[in-house]
């Protein structure tokens, strides 16, 4: 059984009698707590200088994020966690690019400041951790990264590597993904792909196991899948 | 007697009385049939007996005889009844018990009658005072269940075999049935329910029985219209019947049970028959024969639907065969002439067709709204089935072009004017691309308007009111815009003429007039940016100086493949006026004075592009009147076709047989713009979609869909279309698919 605590009068007394060096200790306390902060901020900000060329510029961009990747020694054409990564720093501003403000709260928000403690947040990194409804939000991201400049969509041979890189381990079913793939590669070669199509077909992925099932007239699914169910049908005949 | 005796009364003696001298003579005058010395009662003897018993049921008790003499009121009559006039009934059957029968209800009628009469004092106090039947509905009663119950069912069928002779042919005795069912009427003691169940209830069982057997004997031998004629026989016969000697009450049920037999049970086999069936009618234009056909099932519960379904197959199939018909031309037609967008035939055709099924629709089925919806969905069917290269939506607008056109063939009064006009109108009601029409009529409607070829504004008017009746004010917004600029036009010209005749200081060698028009009205041209003569450009600065001071912010563009010309033309000792486009007016005066030009100086001296300075210089040296010469370059091959290479000059040895002639020139612009037409709809189904999600902020794919077919009036897109612009809004963003349900849209503000 637990100790009765002390009547809170008692406590409450103690506390007051010495209230101001309590005072004291709490603005202490926040000292502390203010100068850790500013070393972390100090640490992220150098971090940021590095890696965009200088603490003035605005933003990091592919070639400083190719520089931490060589830090942290990881791939950044072949690794998709490169991409969780700036997901979840929230780079969302600008395709391409981290700005100063997203670097210093996702990195404050994940508690690394440094390299290194990148390096060690990698395993937590990887794509079997995000559930369906945290994948929606990653995939999303990814296309969004990927723009060019003011463009609002991507060409398809970019939009075919990223879906194998994204959606191959399993997540959706393979043959999916494979005879989806292929119909891009064959049937829209110079064609670009919008969010709406690229988010469209995750959930078509997600709710339409068989293809008998899929409702051209009665769904809202945009005309890209419509093509891609017909394309189906005629090969399998 | 004397009435005022008050002694006593005794039951019996009382009785015996009334016996004597009421009943036993009642029965005899009865059973002699009025025959003896004896008619009836004399007011006297009426008095005598009637007091009798008003004293019998007055004394006070124990000497009230009131309810014996109720009671012995019923035994009479029942002993009479039983005694004689059952067995009477029951010698006789057939007709023969019918007469027998109706002498006795008209017996026991009068029996009733006197015997209240005789005992009326009881029905003032006694039967009230007990809520007794009264004595009329004592005796009807014991008529009722004493007689009627017992021979009903025998008279019934002595009823029904005579009709039945009736039905065959025979002659039969009408009042005697009619006096039957009187009394059949009369046994419901105030209801019918004894003539329906006893006698009306068996007769439509017979009927059935017996317009079965008809039906059967017919269907097998009789063409449709035969059948049809004795149906309609038959049906008048029952009616009469029911009128001459039945209750009216079993009219409805009776006809009923007759189409049943003969109309509902063999409808499809009648519709359907070979050689005499609805197609066979409608194909022979058999209008008798029709209207009766129509008559006939429209009596039935949903005995129009497969005959309005054979009518519109019929009216879909006429429609092929003109479509075959124009198949058959386009094929046969050389291969070396260009397929046309007129083919007056084929729209002639369909409207010969309309016109008569109209008709028919009116005349023989009454106007009734099936046939009305057949008739409409077989020429939807029809006219949106398109053949050939060029729609039906063009060679309509075609069609309009011609009549409207001054010098178009034939010449019609202004009344045959707006009643073909009138008709067309109809047929392009059943058009689903409609915009694909007004675009191209737009455009035919320009080109009269612009080279004077129109009819008559008031015909013109008369159209655009006609379809502005059809839909809208803003399907004939623009057309409306293009007269408004002519009308607004020739003002102007009145005025800007006036100025130029009183000013004094400008003095031009050309007649000119300028019409301007309002962009947005009139079709999208060809802009040639040519350079005219020095002579036009001072009329066009002195025509700027006033517009301006009219109408300063205006930007004028010239249109010059739009103006016409009249170009005096002199080779050598002869003159000719020649009607020309302005182009052409311009090139010719370069070309004045014998001067020679290659293709490419003239093309860089007036501006003109190689596309267009090559029809244009075809026109003028090609076609029937070659004003100009065309001289092939040194060493090139001579060609009909203009080259790049040739040089012109104006052709010294030119003559013609008139003076003034027209020299026309291909157009430059298509005869619409099939990718403004696409556009215009991209836009319209954009424009429906986001109002649709602006006003419902949430809504289904499904809905969102349904709601703009129903917005948009003047085509049909499809779910594919539909589709694509819901993508570019989403792209755009004014639209976002729901987190929560993907087939949900929600409007962005």
């Amino acid at each position: 059984m637990p100790p009765k605590r002390k009547a809170r009068g008692t406590t409450r007394n103690s506390r007051t009698s010495s209230s101001s060096s309590n005072k004291r200790f709490a603005s202490e306390e926040n000292m502390v707590k203010r100068n850790k902060k500013s070393a972390f901020e100090d640490n992220v900000m150098a971090m940021f200088s590095e890696l965009a060329g200088g603490s003035e510029k605005f933003a990091i961009d592919m070639e400083g994020i190719s520089k931490l990747c060589e830090q942290i020694d990881i791939d950044p054409e072949s690794d998709v966690r490169v991409l969780v990564l700036l997901w979840k720093l929230g780079a969302n501003d600008r395709p391409g690019e981290i700005s100063k403000e997203e670097f210093l709260g996702g990195c404050t928000r994940l508690g690394v400041d440094s390299a290194s403690k990148i390096q060690g947040l990698m395993p937590s990194l990887d794509l079997g951790f995000l559930d369906r409804e945290e994948f929606k939000g990653f995939y999303k991201f990814c296309f969004q990264f990927q723009r060019e400049g003011t463009h609002r969509t991507l060409d398809t041979g970019l939009v075919s590597a990223l879906l194998d890189m994204l959606l191959k381990g399993g997540r959706i079913p393979s043959e999916r993904l494979e005879t989806f793939i292929e119909y891009l590669d064959t049937k829209c070669p110079n064609t670009r792909i919008t969010l709406d199509q690229w988010t469209s077909f995750l959930e078509f992925a997600y709710e339409v196991e068989d293809l008998a099932d899929y409702d051209e007239d009665g769904g809202a699914w945009p005309v890209l899948l419509d093509e891609y169910v017909e394309w189906m049908a005629s090969k399998n005949k | 007697m004397s009435v005022f005796n008050r002694n006593i009364i005794q039951l019996e003696d009382g009785w015996n009385r009334i016996r004597k001298e009421a009943i036993d003579v009642l029965i005899d005058l009865l059973n002699n049939n009025f025959g003896g010395d004896r008619r009836g009662f004399t007011p006297t003897e009426y008095i005598q007996i009637y007091t009798e018993c008003y004293e019998m049921c007055t004394q006070s008790t124990p000497y009230n005889w009131s309810r014996d003499l109720y009671t012995r009121h019923g035994e009479t009559m029942q002993n009479y009844l039983v005694s004689t006039v059952l067995p009477a009934l029951r010698e006789k059957s057939d007709i023969h018990l019918l007469r027998e029968l109706r002498l006795r209800w008209r017996n026991h009628t009068i029996m009733n009658k006197w015997l209240r009469r005789f005992f009326t004092y009881l029905d003032r106090y006694y039967v009230k005072h007990h809520s007794l039947p009264t004595l009329h509905e004592a005796g009807l009663t014991h008529f009722r269940v004493q007689i009627y119950e017992q021979i009903k069912a025998d008279v019934c069928a002595a009823i029904l075999a005579l009709i039945n002779e009736h039905r065959e042919g025979s002659v039969i005795d009408q009042d005697l049935i009619k006096n039957i069912v009187e009394l059949f009427e009369a046994m419901g003691m105030g209801t019918l329910d004894a003539y329906c169940s006893d006698l009306e209830v068996p007769l439509l069982e017979a009927t059935a029985e017996y317009y079965k057997r008809q039906c059967a004997d017919w269907i097998a031998v009789d063409t449709t219209p035969e059948y049809l004629i004795k149906s309609e026989r038959a049906l008048e016969a029952e009616r009469a019947r029911v009128m001459d000697y039945l209750n009216s009450e079993s009219e409805g049920k009776l006809l009923n049970t007759v189409e049943k037999e003969l109309l509902e049970s063999v409808e499809i086999d009648l519709l359907e028959k070979e050689n005499s069936g609805c197609r066979f009618l409608l194909s022979n234009d058999r209008s008798e024969d029709l209207k009766r056909m129509f008559s006939l099932f429209s009596r039935l519960d949903k005995g129009l639907d497969p005959m309005s379904a054979i009518v519109q197959r019929f009216i879909t199939s006429k429609g092929e065969e003109i479509h075959n018909a124009r198949e058959n031309r386009l094929k046969s037609s050389t291969s070396s002439s260009k397929e046309s967008n007129v083919d007056p035939d084929f729209i002639s055709a369909l409207l010969k067709l309309h016109e008569k099924y109209l008709g028919v629709v009116r005349n023989e089925f009454s106007g009734h709204a099936l046939f009305q919806k057949a008739l409409k969905d077989a020429f939807v069917d029809i006219i949106n089935k398109n053949t050939g290269q060029f729609t039906n939506a063009e060679l309509m607008s075609t069609y309009c072009d011609r009549i409207l056109k001054s010098g178009g063939g034939e010449r019609l009064s202004e009344a045959e004017v707006e009643g073909k006009l009138d008709k067309i109108v109809q047929l392009f009601s059943y058009l689903t691309e409609k915009d694909l029409f007004a675009e191209i009529y737009r455009n035919q409607l320009s080109k009269r308007l612009l080279t004077g070829r129109s009819l008559s504004e008031d015909a013109e008017k008369f159209m655009i009111a006609k379809l502005k009746l059809q839909c809208g004010t803003q399907f004939t917004s623009k057309m409306e815009g293009m007269l408004g600029d002519l009308a607004v036009g020739s003002d102007y010209r009145t005025e800007f003429d006036a100025r130029m005749r009183s000013n004094e200081e400008f003095k031009s060698k050309l007649e000119f007039s300028v019409q301007v028009l309002t962009t947005g009205f009139w079709p999208s041209n060809k802009v040639v940016d040519a350079i005219p003569s020095t002579d036009m450009l001072i009329c066009m600065g002195e025509f700027k100086k006033w517009h301006d001071s009219k109408h300063a912010k205006r930007k004028l563009k010239y249109m010059f493949s739009l103006g016409n010309a009249t170009v005096r033309a002199t080779f050598g000792k002869r003159s000719y006026d020649v009607q020309v486009v302005t182009l052409q007016a311009i090139v010719l005066d370069a070309l004045n004075g014998g001067v020679k030009y290659t293709f490419t100086e003239l093309s860089e001296k007036l501006n003109i592009e190689e596309a267009v300075l090559k029809p244009l210089m075809h026109s003028l040296c090609g076609n029937k009147y070659k004003v100009v010469k065309k001289i092939s370059a040194n060493g090139a091959p001579s060609s009909s076709k203009i080259q790049t290479t040739d040089s012109f000059m104006a052709n010294p040895k030119f003559t013609a047989q008139t003076r003034k002639f027209r020299i026309p020139m291909a157009s430059l612009d298509a005869s619409h713009s099939s990718k403004r037409v696409e556009e215009d709809r991209t836009h319209a189904i954009e424009a429906s979609i986001v109002r649709t999600m602006k006003a419902r902020k949430t809504l289904s794919h499904q809905n969102l869909v349904a709601e703009v077919l129903s917005q948009l009036a003047f085509f049909r897109p499809n779910a594919k279309a539909i589709k694509k612009a819901v993508a570019s809004l989403i792209d755009r963003q004014y639209l976002e698919r729901s987190a929560d349900d993907n087939n949900v849209y929600n409007y962005l503000a």
